[in-house]
C-alpha cells in the first residue's frame, strides 16, 4: 500500500463501495426506504400539500433516509483484512473515506427524494431556479447529514451498539441542521431569493467541515484496540 | 480548614446573593402613555389640549409634585407637557401642547422628578395627523433636572420588570454548567493521551454528570423568565434551541457510557464523545446565537436587556452569584468524583 | 401584563406588599443551608468509606 494519502483515500472510498456493494439488497434497500417514504407521504398530504408542508415532509424524509442509509453498523471486513489495513492505512483517512462514501450515497438519495417529491406532491411550489436552490438545499444537507451520522455511527459501531445508539446519539446533534435546513427550504418556496438565504448553507458547509475535522482528529482514538 | 472555607464562602455567597435577589426593590420606569381621546381647556396658554395619560411604575409623583417635570423629546428637541392632574403616584393627566407642524412624528417621553430622577418611555407618542417639517424650531422649555434620589435598588427594564431577578439564578448556572463542561473537556484529553488510568474518565463523567444538573436548572429558569417575558413557556429562538440540543447532547454520553461494558473502550469512546459535545456546546451556544441574531436583528423580542447591560446595583449581586454557584458546582463535582472512585474500587474489589 | 401590573399597588405593592418574598427568601435559604449540611455530612461519609475501603484492600493484599 502506497503511503501517499490521496491513493490511501481512494483506495478506501472504493473499497467502502465494494464492501457495501456485495450485497446489493443493502443499497437498494435505501433507495427503496426512501421511495415508500415520500409515497407515504404523497398519501397523507397528496397533491394538496400547501408550500410549508412540502418544505417539512421533504426534510422529514430525508433524515430519516439518513438515518436509515448512515446509521445502520457498517460492513466488516474480514479480520485478516481488517488487521492487514490496520497496519499499513492511516486511521484519519479511514473515517474522511467512509465519509465520502457516505457522501455520494446520500446525494444519490437527496437526488431521488427530491425528484420522487416532484413527482408525488407535485411542482407547484418549485418554480423556475427556486427548484435548483431547494435541490442544492437537499444536497448541502445530505453532505451534512452523512459526515455526522458517519462519525457517530463509528462511536456506536465500536461500542457494539448499532443502530439504537447511533439514533440516541445522532437526533438531537440533527435537530440543529434540521433547523436550519428548513428554515433555508421555507424560505426559498416562499420567494426569497437564493443570494438572500445562502447564508444558511454557507453555515451547513461550515458545520460539515468542522464534524469532518473533528472526525480526522477523533478517529485514531476509536480505531485503537 | 482550607478546605472547608471556599465551600462555606459558597454557601454564604449563595445566601447573600438569595436575600439581595428577593429583598432589594425595583427602581421606577414609566410604563405608559396613553391618548385618552378627549381635549381639556388649558388655563395657562388658553386653548383646548388633547389629554394624555402617563403612567408610571414604582415612582413618586405625589411626592414633590410641584417639582414634576413631563416632556416629549424628538431629534433633540424637547417640548413641556402640561400637568392637569397627578392622580396618585404613578397616574398623572397631561395636556399636550405642540403646534401643527412639527420635527418628527415619533415622540419620546421623559419625565423628571426629585425622587425617581430622570425617565425615558421610548417611542411613546406617534403622532400621526401633523405636518412634518425637519427645519422647524420648537421653543426650548425651562427644565430644571433632579437626578435620582432613591434607595438601592435595581433598574427597571421595559417587559423584564421585576423578573430581572432571574438574571441571578438563569445566567449563572449556565455559567456554571460551562466551568464543569470545561472541565470535562480537559479530563477527556487527559484520556485520550493516557489510556491506561481511569482517573481523567471518572473526572470527565463527574463533571459531566454534575453539569447536567446546572443545564436542566439553566433550561427551567430559562423557560420561568420566557413564560412571563416572551409569553410562552418556550419560544423558538436560536440560543434557546442550542440549550436544548446541549443537553440531550450531554444526556447522549451517559447513555453512550452505558452502553458500553468494558471499562477501558468505555473510557475512550466516552471521552471521543465528550471532545466532539464540548465543540458542540460552544458551537451552539456561544457562536451560533451570535451569529444569528447580527442575521436577524431584534430576534427574540428583548429589546430592553440586549446586551445584558448590568448596572452597578446588579453588578453587585451578580458576580457574587457567579462565583457562589461556580463555588457550590465545584463541590458537586468533587463530592461526585469521590463517590465515583469508590463505586469503582467496590466494582474492582474481589 | 400592564394591567396586571397596575392592578397591584407598584414597587412595595407588587413585589413585598404580600409578604411572599420573604417566604420565598426563607425557603430559598432553607434549601441553600440544608443542602450545605447534607453535602458536608455526604463528604464525611465519603471520608469514612474512603478509608474503610483502603483497610478492606490493606487486608485483602496481606
Amino acid at each position: 500500500m502506497p503511503n501517499n494519502a490521496w491513493t490511501q483515500f481512494r483506495f478506501l472510498t472504493t473499497h467502502a463501495f465494494r464492501v457495501e456493494f456485495r450485497q446489493k439488497h443493502g443499497i437498494a434497500g435505501l433507495f427503496l426506504f426512501a421511495l415508500a417514504s415520500v409515497y407515504a407521504c404523497y398519501q397523507v398530504a397528496g397533491g394538496r400539500a400547501s408550500a410549508e408542508i412540502w418544505n417539512a415532509l421533504a426534510w422529514v424524509v430525508l433524515m430519516f433516509s439518513a438515518f436509515n442509509a448512515v446509521a445502520k453498523p457498517w460492513a466488516e471486513d474480514s479480520p485478516e483484512l481488517r488487521s492487514y489495513l490496520k497496519t499499513t492505512l492511516r486511521p484519519g483517512i479511514w473515517i474522511l473515506a467512509r465519509m465520502a462514501y457516505y457522501v455520494l450515497i446520500m446525494s444519490l438519495l437527496a437526488l431521488l427524494v427530491f425528484f420522487a417529491f416532484a413527482l408525488f406532491l407535485g411542482t407547484e411550489h418549485l418554480g423556475g431556479s427556486r427548484s435548483w436552490s431547494f435541490l442544492l438545499g437537499l444536497e448541502f444537507t445530505a453532505v451534512a447529514f452523512a459526515s455526522l451520522l458517519t462519525l457517530l455511527s463509528a462511536i456506536s459501531s465500536r461500542a457494539g451498539a448499532g443502530f439504537s445508539l447511533t439514533a440516541v446519539l445522532g437526533l438531537p446533534l440533527i435537530i440543529p441542521i434540521i433547523l436550519i435546513s428548513t428554515r433555508y427550504g421555507s424560505e426559498i418556496l416562499s420567494g426569497v431569493i437564493f443570494g438572500d438565504t445562502a447564508h444558511h448553507l454557507l453555515f451547513l458547509a461550515g458545520l460539515t467541515g468542522g464534524i469532518a475535522t473533528l472526525g480526522y482528529i477523533l478517529f485514531p482514538y476509536l480505531w485503537r484496540d | 480548614m482550607k478546605n472547608t472555607f471556599w465551600k462555606a464562602l459558597g454557601v454564604l455567597l449563595l445566601l447573600y446573593v438569595f436575600s439581595m435577589t428577593l429583598l432589594v426593590p425595583l427602581g421606577p420606569g414609566l410604563l405608559e402613555f396613553q391618548d385618552k381621546g378627549k381635549v381639556q381647556h388649558s388655563d395657562i396658554v388658553g386653548r383646548s389640549l388633547p389629554v394624555y395619560e402617563v403612567i408610571g411604575f414604582g415612582t413618586h409623583w405625589d411626592e414633590n409634585s410641584d417639582s414634576l417635570g413631563i416632556f416629549v423629546k424628538s431629534k433633540g428637541q424637547l417640548a413641556a407637557l402640561e400637568i392637569f392632574e397627578i392622580t396618585d403616584e404613578t397616574h398623572a393627566l397631561v395636556g399636550l401642547d405642540l403646534p401643527y407642524s412639527i420635527p418628527s412624528k415619533s415622540w419620546n417621553v421623559l419625565v423628571n422628578h426629585p425622587i425617581d430622577g430622570t425617565l425615558l418611555l421610548e417611542n411613546a407618542l406617534f403622532l400621526s395627523d401633523r405636518f412634518v417639517d425637519a427645519s422647524i424650531e420648537l421653543p426650548t422649555p425651562a427644565v430644571q433636572e433632579f437626578g435620582s434620589n432613591l434607595p438601592f435598588h435595581f433598574p427597571y427594564q421595559p417587559q423584564i420588570v421585576e423578573t430581572i431577578r432571574n438574571l441571578m439564578l438563569h445566567v449563572p448556572l449556565w455559567f456554571t454548567m460551562f466551568l464543569l463542561m470545561g472541565i470535562g473537556f480537559v479530563a477527556s484529553i487527559g484520556q485520550l493521551s493516557n489510556n491506561r488510568n481511569m482517573e481523567a474518565d471518572m473526572r470527565a463523567f463527574a463533571s459531566v454528570r454534575v453539569g447536567m444538573w446546572f443545564g436542566v436548572l439553566g433550561l427551567a429558569t430559562g423557560s420561568f423568565w420566557a413564560r412571563f417575558t416572551w409569553g410562552a413557556w418556550w419560544v423558538d429562538d436560536p440560543q434557546l434551541n442550542g440549550a436544548l440540543v446541549t443537553v440531550l447532547v450531554y444526556a447522549g454520553y451517559l447513555v453512550l457510557r452505558n452502553a458500553v461494558d468494558d471499562e477501558r473502550l468505555r473510557a475512550r469512546l466516552a471521552a471521543v464523545y465528550n471532545l466532539f459535545a464540548f465543540v458542540i456546546l460552544v458551537i451552539l451556544l456561544m457562536v451560533l446565537p451570535r451569529f444569528s441574531e447580527s442575521l436577524h436583528p431584534g430576534k427574540g423580542g428583548n429589546p430592553g436587556f440586549n446586551s445584558y447591560d448590568l448596572d452597578d446595583a446588579l453588578r453587585m449581586v451578580f458576580y457574587p452569584a457567579v462565583i457562589g454557584w461556580m463555588l457550590l458546582g465545584t463541590w458537586m463535582y468533587l463530592l461526585t468524583l469521590r463517590m465515583t472512585r469508590i463505586n469503582r474500587k467496590l466494582d474492582l474489589l474481589p | 401584563m400592564t394591567s396586571l401590573l397596575l392592578e397591584a399597588h407598584p414597587l412595595e405593592g407588587l413585589f413585598f406588599g404580600s409578604g411572599k418574598a420573604y417566604v420565598v427568601l426563607a425557603v430559598a435559604a432553607i434549601i441553600l443551608i440544608g443542602l450545605g449540611f447534607w453535602m458536608w455530612r455526604a463528604e464525611a461519609r465519603l471520608k469514612s468509606m474512603e478509608k474503610e475501603l483502603k483497610s478492606t484492600k490493606n487486608n485483602t493484599s496481606s
